[in-house]
């Protein structure tokens, strides 16, 4: 993938301080990925970040966007180039939510049919009805409307690269899973080039195709996919920042697809008893589970219930709560964690039985992420 | 007497907009505005005679235009500074000139408050307005003065007093046009 935005020996001095907030960093980030800097309050994300559009004029080195020094561009050309996106939105208060958004169209001077049909097109893809919210004014919003607002401005104009200082830091936990969520969607159709600020880890992880996290002095201590930095955090300071229950993390991460799936014994219920026994003697697991002719699993039973009279609909529990190849092994463990056998069903989209999931299934996986991630480690010429 | 206004409304406002971001000169601004309305009314029709050399309507608006200074300027100046940051540095990120930031952003932002000020120097003018006859320009004074010349007569009094009440009248005219101005003037995002 081609480098879309390249930072060379980036260093800001504050007057008035000794040591530099941005000291010779050396970043690239690739044409498509949500690159994510990372790290402790006060280590120089935002500054780094207000770089790149030069809200902060660098104290030295070169940035270049898709190959081109922008160092010394003209700053507001080069913002109407790039999208930005901060925690406190800043919508214009005075003006209406449509003229917020279309603010660049109208700044780069496009007809004004151009800018209704972008306006309706962008409003759709932040889900907000046009016809609805056009003519309002921000004050009318809630933090997660604005902010989906403020993101729509950023896109107006088709920007290759979007910076995004915190956005969805002001939003309460719902709100901001729902946006995160969203935004990832949007990206899918859209493919920026996304450089992230946060700090927290979690939104690091969700959110990054790729994580730098960093230090004093905006220093990269890390810089690589979320699931080699759970997998092989480069040293303490890495380490400590992901905190603990980084290998329940990574199974935020991982999907169902990509495991081997569990095998159990099954029967088409239409068989009856005798067909139910045979399966169960013939594998180790203590249940079979019983299929409708369409393969799809109707009901876990135990050897000794399937001795018990009475219907073989009756027998044993119902399968509930079943988990697509989407899924991922964080909510697949949950699912496990609550079901009475100990496993959860795997089925694909017209409910037909594809395995399942059992904590063997789960300990295998986390076994081949950290094998996976040392070699990777050991194979890559490291960058920093 | 709105010419005197309208000059100083344009001027105060240039000013404002000029030092609001720098703090010494804001300061220096605000200062020597507020030196201005401390010279006595009279000392400033007989000094401004002096200086244009004139007596009628021109020495009137320069000095109106300079008592309105204080209120618009400082007023200005709070308007911008009040502007919150973030909307600022948003503008920015788009990509608006400092130029058009001002225009389309900020000053539409502050403008409650700008026009606030040119509400209280309104106010203000009007009973310093009401001595420019003294000088031979024109002014609500007249019936004043017409009462003192004549202070014997028995139609004095009346004079005087209807030259006053006249102006506190015009004052207050002028108090409710400016707030139904404000009011007409204001987006409907920021009221
Ligand atoms: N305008 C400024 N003037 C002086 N120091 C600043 C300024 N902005 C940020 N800093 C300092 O630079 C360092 C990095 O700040 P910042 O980039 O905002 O960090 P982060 O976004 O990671 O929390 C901090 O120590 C902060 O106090
Ligand atoms: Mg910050």
């Amino acid at each position: 993938m081609p480098a879309m935005i390249e930072l060379e020996q980036l260093t800001k001095h504050y007057p008035g301080r000794s040591a530099p907030a941005v000291d010779s960093l050396d970043l690239t980030i690739a044409e498509g990925e949500i690159v994510i800097l990372v790290g402790p309050s006060g280590c120089g994300k935002t500054t780094t970040l207000k770089m790149i559009n030069r809200i902060i004029e660098p104290s030295s080195g070169i940035i270049r966007l898709q190959g081109e020094d922008v160092t010394r561009a003209n700053p507001d050309h080069l913002r109407r180039r790039i999208g930005y996106v901060i925690q406190q939105v800043g919508l214009f208060p005075h003006q209406t939510i449509g003229r917020n958004i279309t603010t660049v169209p109208r700044l780069l001077g496009w007809s004004q049919q151009r800018i209704d049909d972008r306006l309706d097109e962008l409003m759709h893809l932040v889900g907000m009805d046009p016809g609805t919210y056009r003519d309002r004014y921000p004050k009318e919003l809630s933090g997660g409307q604005r902010q989906r607002v403020g993101v729509a401005r950023a896109l107006a104009a088709d920007p290759p690269v979007m910076l995004m200082d915190e956005p969805f830091g002001a939003l309460d936990p719902i709100s901001r899973e729902r946006l995160q969520n969203e935004f990832l969607r949007l990206q899918e159709e859209i493919r920026k080039t996304i450089v992230f600020v946060t700090h927290d880890i979690d939104e690091a992880i969700t959110m990054g195709d790729r994580i730098a996290i960093l230090r004093e002095g905006s220093t990269v201590a890390q810089y690589d996919t979320p699931e080699t930095v759970l997998a092989a955090p480069a040293d303490d300071f890495v380490r400590e920042f992901i905190g603990s229950g980084a290998a329940l993390k990574r199974l935020g991460l991982a999907r169902v697809r990509d495991v081997e799936l569990g095998q159990w014994p099954t029967s088409p219920i239409g068989s009856g008893r005798e067909a139910a026994l045979r399966a169960l003697a013939s594998s180790e697991h203590g249940s079979v589970l019983l299929l409708d002719d369409r393969r799809r699993p109707l009901r876990w039973v135990r050897a000794d219930e399937l001795e018990q009279p009475g219907s073989l609909e009756r027998l044993g529990v119902e399968v509930r709560g079943t988990v697509e190849p989407t899924t991922t092994l964080a909510h697949a463990l949950d699912a496990m964690v609550g079901s009475r056998v100990g496993a959860v069903v795997v089925v694909d989209g017209s409910g037909a039985l594809l395995g399942t999931v059992d904590m063997r299934v789960i300990m295998a996986a986390v076994d081949t992420m950290r094998t996976d991630a040392h070699e990777q480690d050991r194979e890559e010429v490291p960058s920093r | 007497m709105l010419a005197g206004l309208l000059v100083g409304s344009v001027v105060g406002l240039a000013l404002g907009m000029a030092v609001h971001r720098t703090p010494r000169a804001r300061s220096a601004a605000v200062h020597v505005c507020g030196l201005i309305l401390t010279v006595p009314s009279l000392a400033m029709y007989a000094l401004l005679l002096a200086l244009l050399g004139t007596i009628g309507t021109l020495p009137v608006i320069v000095a109106l235009a300079l008592y309105s200074l204080l209120p618009i300027v400082r007023n200005t100046v709070t308007g911008l500074n009040g502007v919150d940051p973030a909307v600022v540095e948003a503008a920015q990120g788009v990509g608006m000139g400092r130029w058009r930031r001002l225009v389309s952003i900020e000053l539409p932002l502050a403008w409650p408050v700008v026009v606030t000020g040119v509400r209280v120097s309104a106010v203000l003018l009007v009973g310093v307005a009401a001595l420019g006859p003294i000088i031979g320009g024109p002014g609500l004074g007249e019936l004043i003065f017409s009462g003192l010349r004549v202070i014997t007569s028995p139609n004095a009094v009346n004079l005087a007093l209807m030259g006053t009440l006249g102006v506190v009248l015009v004052g207050m005219l002028l108090d409710g046009a400016f707030l139904v101005l404000t009011r007409v003037t204001t987006s409907r995002g920021v009221r």
